[in-house]
């Protein structure tokens, strides 16, 4: 057979690893900040961009997106070309992508600490900026595909089969969460309302960790993982079965992130088993990484590459076991809304995805550069401050999140809430909060760390621009040679679409019931759309991220009830488009805060005290300070295209509200800022913090207890 | 685990042995010189998946078919209220008192605990008021007998913001905040007192 010559070219890999360094850095820097914002709630210095609302979906996006992204892009870049014999289809298509993400990057960096947000979490990003990624996704798959198309191999590897089940998955997943109807350039509204809108949007949250933080960093383990150890693969039959179990399994799972909530009951227990049912193939992905290190354990001993891959994996197993545990009903009614949801995610984000990016870097820069690391002690001093650090973090978090759960539902032997003021719960985990800010501390000293001896290394060493390779063309493979999964690994377009199957599969089950069958979301006479301020209102809520800390969702039980107010119906949120229940009460729920007859009502002036200085009115409170919303002037230019785009998605405003929408809101901001300076505090009518009041005071009145 | 088997008899050509675990290398599976190996599924793993799959169909055959109570919410929860209830602890007959002043100190620091945790929110820490009225100064709007700080406590006083505290303080949490007031707070001198509102009760 002729031998074919080719050449790997290596300057995307290498743009894509800088940029994994550099957004690291940065995403890991603002989560610090954050950390620190929750020790010290005066820290931002009463400045919007820098309060903890606005820049924990910067800290969240920037190591998901940017530190995670462009990890996995270095890897897919470098292992693909070779895995396939072949360079990548187009050098274009992946400069266009290089540069398109990271415009994509610089876009959220800019737009989210300045509040332009949807305000679902991961999913925060306006719309022009989904479309970019939309466009740019398909630009990365585009090229995938055509490059396996191309290959010089038969069959395509385990690696590959996580590549694409990552591009297709992530594809769907964006485009079904991301469909708003834009108000402006920088404001738009979901189409879905409520609980559905939460259904589809833990579909998308939950899968976002499964195919852009699980399935592309499965393919970077079965690929550098081997290479680094010069060990086979444990078991090809293993690989098989636990990709095509895991990609099928855990598109069912999002509605884990909504047990005990209005969610029906049927939905909610298919997020319970098809969480169970993920244990083994998440492990079967550990043992095939790990086991493939057989006969190399002492290589672990002495190669920094190696441990950290080991730790990575090991933290995949530990958090893909807990996963599965925190579906359970009984073990979510206490870790839910708590500080162990944090702990749990971190062990995976720093153990597995940040170790494992840390582990390639290690092993690319020096082949890269053609030379040898600069320091294995400096990478060994930084395996041991992230690993400390991931201890530091997580641990002091569990302990906070079920700390601060059993006192949420402790009763007195009078049948009293224990602690019935919340702000006690927050004072008693405290001192986690400094332990977990010191973890990150060390986390990002080791980071640090790594940044001078990667650039130490590049200084000594020349880039390698290509390589050539030498491999006979690919010949059509004859006839009923290949039996079984051979035969798709063959067929890379075929297996594409097969995979895509796999993954419409859970949501169409899942979502048809949701959205078709109206006794899912029984609906409440008495609840009534929001009223324009109401509604400008509910936009600086979004604006200012509140839901980071307050989740809008009374869970049926006692100890919620009796602290919250009535348990929260489905059929309450139909007019949420975007839905607020959160995800973590680092302050109290506030789906009944303007429930007069409630337990937890303050008067409007409470309110705008609490707006202005939350520590004057509870003097250990950890919420930063909003004087910007006590000052700024209410923008009511895009009040009445708002009603339109609410009436558009089926919220019923009358025909014709949109023109009189700011002669009403005008109304009832009057009626509450006098209220304001009648008890002594000087106000305009046209201030934020009267929006902010009105839809605070609206929340849970709709249906009386 | 596999690890520990014989190794395997090299009779097939399609093999090859891996020296270093003695398993068998797929032929035909090199991928930039990454090797695979033909071991099994190990058993353990194959259990595993084979109970969490048994453990599903038994979860929704409960909810779906058999209704099963403690798997659908509503009933869980109507469960836990009546068991709530019915809790020996939660049905004694309340104590009954007499609404008179507390003076002794274990109920004033009972009293005071209760401030600092519910009231202060509003009156603030020292009693000087915010958005409640003062309390140390001789101005009350709903009177100043302990009887009618009891009152406002059980009822609230929901146009002006104070809410009822009937199902958060147990009456005696009640009497001994309301004592702590006219004890200790009445007469002192706050940092930020607010102007004083209603009527003065000499």
């Amino acid at each position: 057979m002729e031998l074919q010559k080719f050449t790997y070219d290596n300057k995307l890999s290498r743009m894509f690893l800088f940029a994994t360094i550099l957004w690291g850095f940065v995403g890991m820097l603002v989560g610090l900040t954050i950390a620190f914002e929750l020790i010290f709630p005066h820290l931002s210095g009463g400045i919007s961009w820098l309060s903890f609302g606005r820049l924990r979906p910067l800290h969240t996006n920037a190591v998901i997106f940017a530190f995670v992204g462009n990890g996995m892009f270095t890897g897919i870049y470098y292992s693909t070309p070779r895995l396939l014999k072949t360079p990548m289809y187009s050098e274009l298509l992946g400069k266009i992508h290089f540069w398109g993400w990271q415009l994509i990057i610089v876009a959220a960096a800019i737009t989210l600490p300045l509040g332009i947000t949807v305000s679902k979490e991961y999913a925060e990003l306006e719309w022009p900026i989904d479309i970019a990624i939309a466009l740019v996704w398909v630009v990365f798959g585009l090229n995938l595909i055509m490059t396996t198309v191309k290959r010089r191999v038969q069959h395509i590897y385990v690696a590959i089969w996580f590549y694409i089940a990552t591009f297709v998955t992530v594809a769907v997943l964006h485009i079904v969460n991301s469909i708003n109807i834009p108000v402006s350039l920088f404001k738009s509204y979901p189409v879905y309302a409520g609980i559905q809108d939460a259904l589809v949007q833990w579909w998308y949250g939950h899968n976002a960790v499964a195919f852009f933080l699980t399935t592309p960093y499965l393919g970077l383990m079965y690929y550098f993982i081997p290479k680094a150890a010069n060990r086979p693969i444990y078991s090809y039959k293993l690989s098989i079965i636990h990709f095509w179990a895991l990609i099928f399994l855990y598109i069912w799972a999002g509605p884990h992130h909504l047990l005990y909530s209005a969610l029906p009951d049927w939905a909610q227990a298919l997020g319970v088993v098809f969480s169970v049912m993920l244990i083994a193939p998440s492990w079967g992905g550990m043992i095939n990484g790990l086991l493939t290190l057989r006969g190399a354990w002492d290589k672990v001993r002495e190669s920094p590459v190696l441990k950290m891959f080991v730790v990575g994996v090991t933290a995949y197993g530990m958090s893909t076991f807990e996963g599965p545990m925190l579906s359970l009903k009984s073990v979510n009614a206490l870790s839910h809304f708590t500080d162990w949801t944090i702990a749990h995610v971190h062990i995976g984000a720093l153990g597995w995805n940040g170790m494992l990016t840390f582990g390639m870097i290690y092993w690319l820069v020096p082949r890269l550069f053609n030379t040898k690391l600069h320091s294995v002690k400096l990478a060994n001093a930084h395996f041991w401050l992230a690993t400390t650090g991931m201890l530091f973090f997580a641990v002091p978090l569990y302990f906070a999140g079920f700390t601060q759960s059993l006192m949420w539902k402790e009763f007195t032997a009078e049948g009293y809430l224990k602690y019935p003021n919340f702000i006690e719960t927050v004072v008693q985990i405290l001192p986690m909060y400094y332990l977990r800010a010191f973890g990150g501390t060390l986390y990002i000293t080791g980071v640090i760390i790594m940044i001078v001896n990667i650039l130490k290394t590049v200084k000594s060493g020349t880039f390698v621009e290509t390589e050539e390779d030498q491999a006979p063309a690919l010949h059509a493979s004859k006839h009923g040679e290949d039996k079984g999964h051979r035969l798709i690994e063959g067929k890379p377009v075929l297996f594409t679409i097969l995979a895509l199957v796999a993954i419409l599969i859970g949501g169409i089950v899942e979502f048809v019931p949701m959205f078709m069958v109206k006794s899912n979301v029984p609906t409440i006479a008495s609840v009534q759309p929001y009223t324009p301020l109401e509604l400008e209102g509910r936009d600086i809520y979004l604006r200012e991220g509140c839901y980071t800390c307050h989740s809008q969702m009374i869970r049926p039980f006692r100890s919620e009830v009796e602290r919250y107010g009535d348990y929260t119906k489905a059929g309450e949120t139909v007019y949420d488009h975007p839905f607020q229940f959160g995800s973590k009460r680092t302050g109290p729920d506030l789906a009944r805060e303007g429930v007069k007859t409630g337990p937890i009502y303050k008067p409007d002036s409470w309110h705008y005290n609490h707006f202005s200085n939350p520590q004057k009115m509870v003097a250990q409170s950890i919420m930063p300070p909003y004087p910007w919303i006590i000052s700024n002037t209410l923008n009511t230019s895009h009040t009445a295209k708002k009603i339109r785009v609410m009436q558009t998605l089926g919220v019923p405003y009358p025909e014709g509200y949109a023109d009189k929408a700011v002669e009403d809101l005008k109304r009832q901001a009057a009626g509450i800022a006098q209220g304001l300076r009648d008890g002594g505090i000087d106000v305009a009518d046209d201030k934020e913090v009267i929006a902010l009041i009105a839809y605070i005071q609206r929340l849970g009145t709709d249906i009386k207890k | 685990m596999t690890t520990d088997k014989q190794p395997a008899p090299h009779k097939d050509a399609d093999y090859e042995i891996d020296t270093l675990t003695n398993d068998r290398l797929l032929k035909d599976h090199e991928y930039d010189g990454i090797r695979e190996l033909d071991n099994d599924l190990p058993s353990w793993w194959k259990w595993l998946f084979i109970v969490t799959i048994v453990f599903s169909i038994v979860y929704v055959v409960r909810l779906w078919v058999f209704r099963a109570d403690d798997l659908i919410q509503k009933k869980e929860f109507e469960k836990e209220m009546v068991d709530a209830k019915s809790n020996p602890a939660n049905t004694q007959p309340a104590e009954s008192f007499e609404i008179k002043v507390l003076t002794d100190e274990v109920s004033l620091a009972a009293g005071q605990e209760t401030w600092m945790k519910i009231c202060s929110v509003c009156h603030l820490a020292d009693g000087g008021g915010l958005v409640g009225p003062n309390m140390t100064d001789k101005y009350w709007i709903h009177g100043g007998k302990i009887e009618d700080l009891f009152k406002i406590l059980e009822t609230g006083v929901i146009e002006k913001g104070m809410i009822s505290y009937k199902d958060q303080l147990s009456p005696k949490q009640r009497l001994q905040v309301a004592s702590y007031v006219l004890v200790k707070l009445q007469g002192t001198t706050p940092a930020t007192p607010k102007a004083p509102q209603g009527d003065l009760v000499e």
